[in-house]
């Protein structure tokens, strides 16, 4: 799909293919037949868009990062971390943490959908979706994340995990040096969406 | 689509089935980028429940759909126009809206309020037609599939999928060498492409799940064991391979031969 699309992209009302005007259409008959109700679909937009997002696995990861009992539990038993916190929501029925270390570093695909862990780490972005994602990470990864701006050593392995079952990843990025003795609440500021990924390290504290 | 001339891959690939195909350049990668970019993603992404309550309920079927789109309406509009081409799909399947001719013409009438609202009178088709465009699909695989394992029974389901044990111990441990070999036709499946017939090793076994092969063309559950198996770069892409990467992919016992 290198090429440019000239169809497609007109989106308005005045073109019949548009997604504007097909998902009006969709969504008045559905909700004429007593298929959806506007009201819930407003909330669930909601939820996804205000409610869950990177911050819950940000949090985790941070609690983790200050708890050696919880990292242990996490990487060892995710699921029963995550419902012993009461985190709930769609795609976390199985999940496994894989903790980056010097010299091991993981990054999560979904090559043939999009699967992601929608209840820990909110919608998954665009570019996560996209072809050029899903192709390439598993045949260059180091390329790729080089591309997106992580630098791996040579010596460094590179475990990549496609979520091809209904095991969803979540990787733990490696505490940043510098922040000894920050309490969970500063650190999750680190803990970005990328680095959860596994396309980034967490942030640098000399940022915050 | 890219052109896809690499021997090292199985010549017919559905359009979905992505992993290490040739031709795609940079990420189009933010680290800030939002959940939706327009409004009419906001909506898509919130009639999912309605849309799959009414029709594909079980496991994988709506992600069967999406793998029988054109490529057009796979890749034109993103995630999100890929779903809203799956939804038309599915509620034309299933007769929700008596075979599409209800969204055509709602569409139509949509526009031409635009048109009129917008003193475009002359690009109004007189009388309205539903010439609006309906979605390509390839027909559910009616054979398929031919190499189901059995189906039995299971403890209650904790989730909707995934299942705490089987009676049956699993087949494969963890240092077994195994291989997935190619399917004899094209039906869903969770198997990508670029492993298909090449030797990994199973690394973890995961809980037990209902087979998705099967649940989305309503053939029963058959819960399996399901693996983790990690591929050798260098095993998967020959000497293109960086050197040291272990690509791991989650196989379905059933999916799965000794090497």
């Amino acid at each position: 799909m290198g090429d440019e699309h000239t169809h497609g992209h007109h989106h308005d009302h005045h073109d019949a293919s548009s997604p504007e005007i097909r998902v009006e259409a969709l969504e008045d008959l559905l909700i004429e037949k007593g298929l959806a109700d506007p009201e819930r679909i407003d909330a669930t937009i909601r939820r996804f868009e205000h409610d869950i997002g990177p911050m819950v696995g940000a949090q985790l990861v941070a609690q983790a990062w200050t708890d050696s009992g919880l990292r242990q539990r996490l990487l060892a038993d995710a699921d029963a971390v995550v419902a012993a916190m009461g985190l709930r929501g769609p795609e976390i029925e199985h999940v496994e943490v894989k903790a980056n270390a010097p010299g091991i570093h993981n990054v999560v695909v979904c090559t043939l959908c999009s699967c992601y862990p929608w209840a820990l780490l909110g919608l998954p972005p665009n570019w996560y979706k996209s072809p050029e994602y899903r192709a390439r990470v598993v045949r260059e990864p180091r390329a790729v994340l080089a591309e997106m701006g992580l630098e791996l050593d040579a010596d460094t392995e590179v475990r990549i995990w496609d979520s091809s079952s209904e095991t969803r990843f979540l990787v733990m990025p490696e505490r940043p040096a510098g922040t000894e003795g920050w309490p969970a609440e500063r650190l999750a500021e680190l803990v970005t969406r990328d680095s959860m990924i596994g396309v980034a390290r967490a942030a640098d504290p000399a940022g915050q | 689509m890219p052109p896809d001339a690499d021997e090292s891959m199985p010549a017919e690939r559905s359009v979905h089935d992505l992993g290490g195909a040739s031709g795609y350049g940079p990420v189009p990668h933010d680290p800030d980028e939002p959940p939706f970019h327009a409004d009419w993603e906001r909506r898509v992404f919130g009639l999912l429940g309605a849309v799959t309550s009414a029709t594909a309920r079980r496991p994988g079927e709506f992600r069967y759909a999406l793998e029988r789109l054109h490529p057009d309406d796979y890749f034109d509009n993103g995630y999100y126009g890929r779903w809203l081409a799956g939804f038309e799909v599915l509620l034309d399947e299933y007769g929700i809206f008596e075979g599409g001719a209800d969204v055509a013409i709602r569409v139509a009438q949509l526009r031409d309020v635009a048109l009129l609202a917008a003193g475009r009178t002359d690009l109004i088709p007189t009388p309205v037609s539903s010439e609006s465009p309906s979605r390509r699909v390839s027909p559910v695989a009616d054979r398929v599939p031919s190499l189901l394992p059995p189906d039995r029974p299971v403890p209650a389901p904790q989730h909707r999928t995934v299942r705490p044990e089987l009676a049956e111990p699993p087949r494969f441990s963890v240092g077994d060498r195994v291989v997935a070999p190619a399917p004899t036709q094209r039906s869903h499946t969770r198997l990508p492409g670029y492993v298909m017939g090449k030797p990994g090793t199973v690394v973890k076994l995961h809980p037990a799940e209902v087979l998705p092969d099967s649940t989305a063309h309503n053939r029963g559950e058959r819960p399996q064991h399901v693996y983790c198996v990690g591929y050798d770069a260098q095993t998967l892409w020959g000497d293109d391979a960086e050197a040291n990467a272990t690509v791991h992919v989650d196989l379905y016992e059933c999916y799965l031969t000794a090497a």
